[in-house]
This record gives structure tokens, C-alpha cells and sequence, in this order.
């Protein structure tokens, strides 16, 4: 098992598990809230192609958490804006 | 970093890895490119837990064995994790750029897949609505179920297998809605019981839902879905539609995740950079054009470019597997009888057309949407705003709507909103084929574009 | 009306949208032709630069002075709508060879609010800008707008005001008796007008030469970088020095010259790039790369920003790289309001205010000789 925090919290999930997933296993299905209205959004299409499970990863944005690999370590929130 | 293969192969699915297999055993360097950690493709995506994977697949081994024959093949090198973000023909060589550099051949072979097709309705951009790929990729991909209270809905016989793996694996399945009705199948019998094989799998796997109870309802879709207080998916509005697709009575379901496809859109932004000849089928599905070797048409002409898959026509794995063989064997001028392989893909591809006609998409879901209905995820524009546009600005087609609203200008660059608003806006052929092209296929960083050594 | 406008207005973009409301304004009743959608040419490839800045004193830059006030006049006569927004442009160089203050102090003298400024004020204006940039210049005159709305918008107070826009009319033939233009024959119809006029951009050559004239106008081809959504670190248009020396040459080769600036919407777009390739399809992406390497030359926090889409216009120019505002020399009434290269957007209203003055027999604000198309006879040997 391996560790990350998503919003300050420590999650355990299994080695090899996407972002989306291990967030869908705890109950969290909201990675991001949108740029205008501030919209929750998440895992829509799951393999990449329409961007909207965008999370913030180690400081960095935009990213496809359906198609992201979790690491040990990772430092994951909810994606503010852009 | 320039690689330079004899034949490179894009797409680690079913076509792709046939095609590969075929071209490696007659004697030619692959380079097998794929944006995927695991080779399968969507078809067959694996955790890499065998007993798991084995549970999850309708038939694992077939997919096991030939992913297997193409690790195991020495003229075969694999490139998972690798993403394109471009392509060009430069001096008669393609190339193809990662943001590590480049891959360089003169045979290519597209066979990049599909991806779910979906349609706006209201409440669709709830977290907890996602397509029957998503719910299928969480569980063959991660082993994770999408939800506990689940809806399957949309049509087409992809959400047989999507309902009976989540039935399987602990899913409450509420609601498995097909919208349409009972009886196409036997308006279009002749060519599928020319298939027996493909409706003997049907079966199965409507005999697995009805062991879990769960009655594939016709004639139903969802039309709406709402959120909890927490914002993500809690309950959707069902309807009772007619032959066309109006709505004639409603009902409501709870449930966590609604899994809504209508089918499958094949990506062709590659085939457009290349220049391939693409055309537009009765759908408005955009393909690319292939010979009887599943080769593509384009002007240069020290290059070969075929197209294997989903790309040439929404067909499933076994019509990609025959067109991989085809186009392995044709890009390796080898000098085996295709016949009997052309044959069973000709039977395949009628199959395939036949099923259009039992499943298709009719109009009438335009009359689902709302005012607020979102129709551009990414950037958050609405029907109304599309309305809006059309009536001040006399803007009819879906160019000008995009330039006027920005819709599919956001991140999925039209992926998931382009055909939707082609539909919406009555596009002809040719503006679907403009509005497919994307030079940057995939994002990629300044600074990675920045890099010395680009070609 | 349709049967018989006014005036023929052959193009939909910026400059026939202008012009069409300029004519309009005055009273007469204007048919806009376009083969295609409205503004489907050059102008929704176009950034929606209103510069003063990047132009030398000439009367290119007087042009734009006025055109620059005129945009805003537009504004308030059709109630905005379009994302005008005074935003300011800042000029930067990395040293002292680009002769920038030279170029500041000689646009004062032709009426610009040119301000050079020190390092330190540069980066109060742009903090993320390189601090390898120590030279700058501030032009609070330069603007922005959205170009697709703005002629969109146009259009409709055109319509409003009534005027007519048929989309997808093929222009096939411009007629004329004996040496005066009567009518117009598109795919949708024929008009006649004693007042058509060429504002078909990079294909202005081509209406020319239907009507039995010719104008050397040529695409000079450009790309836009669009960047993802990003936080907002760009506060004004922001290009390097060495763009007004792109702007003015001919050379046939690339040039290109780094111009930054965000959006309402949030993503980043870079220019610029010039080639003279003729009508050339498809994206050379060792161009992109150079557009890249340039911009996070000026800002290097663009390095970690992802590339979202690249687009490509062609530039309608002329061999002198003025544009052309003015009667046919062979044909009455035939006018060309045409071949503004990359200042299309900037330079609409002003061009169209003195293409109409021209035509109405009106006293204007500036003398429309440098842009005559007359003065390519010689040239092409008609």
C-alpha cells in the first residue's frame, strides 16, 4: 500500500492505482471546480480524452487524474480555477 | 532523440496489436507507440492481475495471448506512456514528436481506437454521470467500481457487457435503459443472423444480467440527472420516449453513477494532420478512407499510411483485429492470401453497419436539453448561449458558433462537445471533416516545444 | 434592396463590416457579400491588436492614431459587446542595439503616448517578464478586442440599421459599362450598385480580377499559439523590439518576432510569425518551436505552460505593405478596402471612415493619396 494526501488528508491505496480511482474508492468524486461558475466537475470519460477530471498535483494543474498514476508522497487537491 | 522504425504502429489496442504481430512475422522492425501504461487498448484494459482480469473480460485469453506474442516478439519494440503531440510528412519521412523528441518511418499504421459518444442532457456534467468507457476502464483498468447504485443507459450493445461487469462485481444495477426499441433487432435480423458467433454473445450477456435481475429496459433513456446537496450525482430523471425520441412520461431513480453512451466516436485529428482522405458516413461519424489493404489515401507518395480499427468505422475488436492482420500484412508487401482475412473483414463490416441501423442516434434527443443545459464542458457554455449566438449573430454553423461562443475551444479541443454541436447545427460532411483538425493532438508545455533537435 | 443596394460591400470580415456600417451611418443602404460565413477569412485568425506602438511616423501611423479613437466611437455607437479594453502595450528589449528609444521619441513627435520606462517600472508594469529584459516602452494607446465579436456585433448594427449580409455568395462576376461598375453576380444572386466595394482581404486579388483590374495582394502567412487556461501573469500586450522591423520587411524568408498577451478567458496567446509561402495548408511546427522559444525568452514561466491549439491566417499584404483605401484606376466605382497585413483589426474603423469620405465626396481626416491603388500602376504595368 501506498500513501498520499488529497486536500490535506492521507489516503492508502493500492501501487498502480490512477488518481480518479483511488479518490472514487474513498468516496471523493470531485477533482476539480470550474474556472467561471465554479462548478464541480470529475471522472467523466475515464480514459483521458475529454479533461475533465483536471487535479492539482504537486502544485501542478491541468492534470487528468483518470490517466495519472498515484506515487507515494503525492500532494493531490481539488483544481481551483485554472 | 529521433527513432527511426521500418514500420511504426500507433494504438496499442486490438489493431494496433495485430497489426504489429502481422508485420513483425513478415520480417519488418515495429515500433509499437501507445499512450496507455498496459498495452489492450480500451478493449482489453487490465489491472495485470491475471485472476482479476480473467473475471472482468468476456474472453481475457484471446487479448492475453496476443498482447503475450507481441512482448515476447523481438521485432517489436513497445513504447507505452508515450503520447504524440504532433505529426508532419518532412522530406517523405513522418514524423511523429513526443516531448522527448521524435519517431521517424515511412509506414505508419493508425490504429489509435475510439472513444465513448456522448451527448449533452441536463445535469450531465455532474461528477457521477461518466460514460459506459469510464465505468468499464475503472474496473478493467483499476478494479474499482464506478458506484453502488448504478445506471446504465444510452444505446448499443456496448452497455450489455458495461451493466453485467458491474452487476458482477458488486453493483447495484437500478437501471438498464436502451432507447431503442425492442424490435429493431428483427427489422435488421438477415445481416446479424448471418453472425451467429456475435449474438450468441448477446445472449450471454443478458442471461448474466438476468441471473443479477436486471431488465434491459427499451425505449428508455435518462434526460436528466440531478445533484445532492454535495454536489456530485444523487438521482435522474428517466423517460418513456417514442420512435423519435420525445420524451412521453417521466420517472425518477436514484442512484451514484449513470454510465450514458451512444456508441463510439473514432479520434481522426492524426489522419487530418497527415492529410488523409477522410469522408462522413450516414451517422456523421468522420473515418478514414483505406483500400482493400487498409491503406489510406494521401499525396505523398514515398509514404505509406493504412488504418486499422475503429478509425476506418465503429466496428468492435474483432473487425480491428482482422483489419490489423490486413494492414500488417500490407505494410509488410507480404505475400500471404488475404482473401479468406478480407472476407471475414467484409462479414465483419456488414455486421457492423447492420448494427448502426438497430442502434441509431435519432435527433430527438436535441429535444432533452434545457436552456441551461451545459453543451461545452471546458468551457462552460450553455444551450442558451448557443441560441443566443444563433439569434444575434444569424450564425449558422458550427464554426462561427465556436469562434462566437467558444465552444470547443477548451481543453478537450472538441473531443467530447464537436459532434454534439455539428448535430446541433445541421454540419455538412465537409465542415465535420474541417472541424476534426488539431494540430497540437495532445497538450504539451512551452518548454517542451521550446526543445533543440525538434524537427 | 437587395436587387439594388447602395453600395456592394464584397467581404464579411473586419474591413467590409466597417465599411458597412460606416456607409450605413450615412444614410445609404449596403448589401455585405461573403462566400462564406461572416468573418470566416483572416480576421478570426487575427489576435485583435489595436496598436499604435508598431508602426513608424508615417501615415500608416497616423491611420492608426485615429483608428485607435475610432474603435472606441464604434463602441459606444453600437453598445460594445466585443471585448475592447484599453490594455496597453508594452515594447521590450533585451538591450540597447534595437534603437528603441530612437523609435519612441520619433512616434512622440507624430502624436503617440510613447513612454520609455526603466527596468524597474518595466517589471512593476510585467513582474514575470525575464529579468534579462532591462529596456522597454509603454503605450497606453494600444488595445485589444475580439475580433470574431466585434464584426459579428458590427453586423448586426448594420442590419439593424438596414443593411443586408448574404453569407455563402460566391462572387463570379463584377460587371461594368463602359468603365462603371453596374452590378455583382454570386452564386445567390445578382445586385447592382454604382458602389462596390473590394474588401475581400487576402483574396482581394482575386475580386480585382474579376472585375477586369488586378491588385497585388499576397498572404503572408502567420501562426498563433494558444496556451491553456492559466492564471493571469500578463497584464498588456507584451512584444519584443524587433516586431516593427518584422512588420516593415519583405524578406521572403520566416520572421518572426515574439508578441505575448492574455485573454478574458484566461489562456496566452504568442506570435508572431511571418512567411510569404502562398496559400500554404497545414502547420510547420518549426515555427511553433521558434514562437515558443521566444516567448519564454520574455517569460520564462511559460516553460511550464502547456500549448493547447495553434492556428494559422493569412495575412493580406501589399508590396509596400500599406494598405489599400481608394477608388479602382481602371474602373468607377469599383473601391478596394483591402491588404492591411496584420494591423487588419487595428486600422477597420479608420480605413472604413476614409474609404467612405472618399466615396460620399466628403472632406476627411487625413489625405487617402499613400494608400491609393493607383499606385500600383506602374508596377503592374496595366
Amino acid at each position: 500500500m501506498i500513501t498520499f494526501t488529497f486536500e490535506g488528508l492521507p489516503l492508502e491505496v493500492q501501487p498502480g492505482i490512477s488518481i480518479a480511482a483511488a479518490l472514487i474508492t474513498h468516496g471523493e468524486r470531485i477533482t476539480r471546480l470550474t474556472r467561471f461558475n465554479s462548478n464541480p466537475r470529475g471522472l467523466f470519460c475515464g480514459i483521458g480524452a475529454c479533461f475533465d477530471c483536471l487535479i492539482e498535483v504537486d502544485g501542478q494543474p491541468n492534470q487528468r487524474s483518470c490517466i495519472t498514476t498515484v506515487k507515494e508522497g503525492m500532494v493531490v487537491k481539488v483544481q481551483r480555477g485554472s | 532523440m529521433e527513432v527511426r522504425y521500418q514500420v511504426i504502429v500507433l494504438g496499442g489496442g486490438p489493431a494496433g496489436l495485430n497489426a504489429a504481430k502481422y508485420a513483425a512475422n513478415s520480417g519488418c522492425e515495429v515500433g509499437l507507440i501507445d499512450a496507455g501504461t498496459r498495452l489492450g487498448g480500451q478493449y482489453w484494459r487490465h489491472t495485470g492481475h491475471e485472476e482479476f482480469d480473467q473475471t472482468v473480460h468476456h474472453n481475457f485469453d484471446q487479448g492475453s495471448l496476443l498482447m503475450d506474442a507481441v512482448l515476447a516478439n523481438p521485432r517489436i519494440t513497445i513504447h507505452s506512456d508515450t503520447t504524440i503531440w504532433s505529426v508532419s510528412i518532412i522530406n517523405d519521412e513522418i514524423v511523429l514528436r513526443t516531448k522527448d523528441g521524435a519517431f521517424i518511418t515511412q509506414r505508419l499504421i493508425i490504429a489509435t481506437g475510439a472513444y465513448d459518444r456522448t451527448l449533452p442532457f441536463p445535469g450531465w456534467d455532474i461528477p457521477g454521470v461518466m460514460t459506459p468507457g469510464a465505468a468499464q476502464s475503472l474496473l478493467k483498468g483499476q478494479g474499482v467500481l464506478a458506484g453502488k447504485r448504478v445506471v446504465v443507459a444510452g444505446t448499443g450493445p456496448f452497455l450489455l457487457p458495461v451493466a453485467s461487469g458491474l452487476s458482477n462485481h458488486g453493483a447495484s444495477l437500478v437501471g438498464l435503459l436502451e432507447a431503442s426499441g425492442k424490435y429493431s433487432w428483427a427489422k435488421n435480423s438477415l445481416e446479424l443472423l448471418r453472425n451467429p458467433a456475435k449474438a450468441v454473445e448477446g445472449l450471454g450477456y443478458l442471461l448474466e444480467l438476468r441471473r443479477g435481475k436486471v431488465a434491459l429496459r427499451f425505449r428508455q433513456a435518462v434526460v436528466a440527472a440531478h445533484a445532492g446537496a454535495d454536489g456530485t450525482l444523487e438521482s435522474v430523471t428517466i423517460a418513456n420516449i417514442d420512435s423519435a425520441w420525445q420524451i412521453r412520461s417521466t420517472y425518477k431513480l436514484s442512484c451514484d453513477v449513470v454510465a450514458v453512451g451512444w456508441g463510439f466516436t473514432a479520434d481522426t485529428a492524426i489522419a487530418s494532420s497527415l492529410g488523409l482522405t477522410l469522408e462522413v458516413d450516414e451517422e456523421g461519424a468522420v473515418t478514414v478512407v483505406v483500400d482493400d489493404d487498409q491503406c489510406a489515401t494521401q499525396s505523398n507518395s514515398a509514404t505509406q499510411i493504412y488504418a486499422a480499427g475503429e478509425l476506418t468505422g465503429i466496428g468492435g475488436s474483432d473487425l480491428a483485429l482482422v483489419e490489423g492482420a490486413i494492414a500488417g500484412l500490407a505494410v509488410a508487401d507480404s505475400t500471404s492470401d488475404l482473401k479468406a482475412l478480407k472476407k471475414r473483414r467484409n462479414k465483419l463490416q456488414r455486421f457492423a453497419k447492420a448494427l448502426t441501423k438497430v442502434y441509431p442516434v435519432l435527433p430527438g434527443w436535441k429535444s432533452w436539453l434545457s436552456e441551461e443545459t451545459t453543451i461545452c464542458r471546458c468551457e462552460e457554455i450553455s444551450y442558451s448561449d448557443i441560441d443566443a449566438a444563433k439569434e444575434e449573430f444569424d450564425a449558422h454553423d458550427a464554426r462561427s458558433i465556436k469562434l462566437l461562443t467558444r465552444c470547443g475551444m477548451g481543453l478537450c479541443q472538441g473531443r467530447i462537445c464537436g459532434r454534439a454541436i455539428a448535430d446541433l447545427m445541421n454540419s455538412t460532411p465537409q465542415e465535420r471533416i474541417n472541424a476534426t483538425t488539431r494540430p497540437i493532438l495532445s497538450p504539451i508545455t512551452l518548454g517542451e516545444v521550446a526543445q533543440e533537435g525538434l524537427l | 434592396m437587395s436587387q439594388s443596394p447602395d453600395a456592394i460591400v464584397i467581404g464579411a470580415g473586419i474591413i467590409g463590416a466597417t465599411t458597412a456600417l460606416s456607409l450605413t451611418n450615412a444614410g445609404l443602404k449596403v448589401l455585405v457579400l461573403d462566400r462564406g460565413s461572416i468573418a470566416s477569412g483572416t480576421t478570426s485568425a487575427g489576435e485583435g491588436n489595436i496598436l499604435v506602438s508598431d508602426k513608424e511616423p508615417g501615415a500608416e501611423l497616423d491611420l492608426a492614431l485615429r483608428s485607435r479613437d475610432a474603435w472606441f466611437e464604434l463602441s459606444d455607437d453600437i453598445g460594445g459587446g466585443f471585448e475592447l479594453e484599453a490594455k496597453g502595450g508594452v515594447v521590450v528589449a533585451a538591450n540597447n542595439s534595437s534603437g528603441l528609444q530612437h523609435l519612441t521619441a520619433k512616434q512622440r513627435s507624430a502624436g503617440i503616448d510613447a513612454r520609455d520606462i526603466t527596468s524597474a517600472e518595466l517589471w512593476d508594469l510585467e513582474p514575470h517578464l525575464s529579468r534579462d529584459i532591462t529596456i522597454g516602452a509603454y503605450y497606453p494607446q494600444d488595445a485589444q478586442c475580439q475580433p470574431m465579436l466585434a464584426t459579428a456585433r458590427i453586423l448586426q448594427a448594420v442590419k439593424k440599421r438596414g443593411g443586408e449580409i448574404i453569407t455563402g455568395a460566391e462572387v463570379q462576376e463584377i460587371l461594368s459599362k463602359r468603365g462603371v461598375v453596374s452590378s455583382v453576380v454570386t452564386s445567390k444572386g445578382s445586385f447592382s450598385s454604382p458602389v462596390v466595394i473590394n474588401a475581400a482581404g487576402t483574396w482581394a486579388g482575386s475580386i480585382a480580377r474579376l472585375a477586369g483590374s488586378d491588385l497585388p495582394i499576397a498572404p503572408r502567412r502567420g501562426f498563433i499559439l494558444v496556451s491553456v487556461p492559466t492564471t493571469h501573469k500578463i497584464f498588456h500586450k507584451v512584444y519584443s523590439a524587433d516586431y516593427v522591423a518584422n512588420v516593415a520587411s519583405g524578406d521572403a524568408d520566416l520572421q518572426s518576432s515574439a508578441v505575448v498577451e492574455g485573454t478574458q478567458s484566461g489562456t496566452i496567446l504568442i506570435g508572431a510569425s511571418r512567411e510569404r509561402v502562398g496559400f500554404k495548408e497545414g502547420i510547420d511546427y518549426s515555427v511553433v518551436r521558434i514562437l515558443a522559444r521566444q516567448a519564454i525568452a520574455l517569460f520564462p514561466f511559460l516553460a511550464e505552460v502547456q500549448l493547447m491549439r495553434v492556428y494559422r491566417g493569412f495575412r493580406p499584404y501589399a508590396p509596400d505593405h500599406l494598405p489599400v483605401i481608394g477608388q479602382d484606376p481602371m474602373i468607377k466605382g469599383l473601391w478596394h478596402n483591402a491588404g492591411h497585413e496584420g494591423a487588419g483589426i487595428g486600422l477597420a474603423p479608420a480605413s472604413a471612415q476614409l474609404l467612405s469620405d472618399s466615396i460620399l465626396e466628403r472632406k476627411s481626416f487625413m489625405n487617402s493619396a499613400p494608400f491609393a491603388p493607383s499606385r500600383f500602376l506602374s508596377v503592374s504595368g496595366l
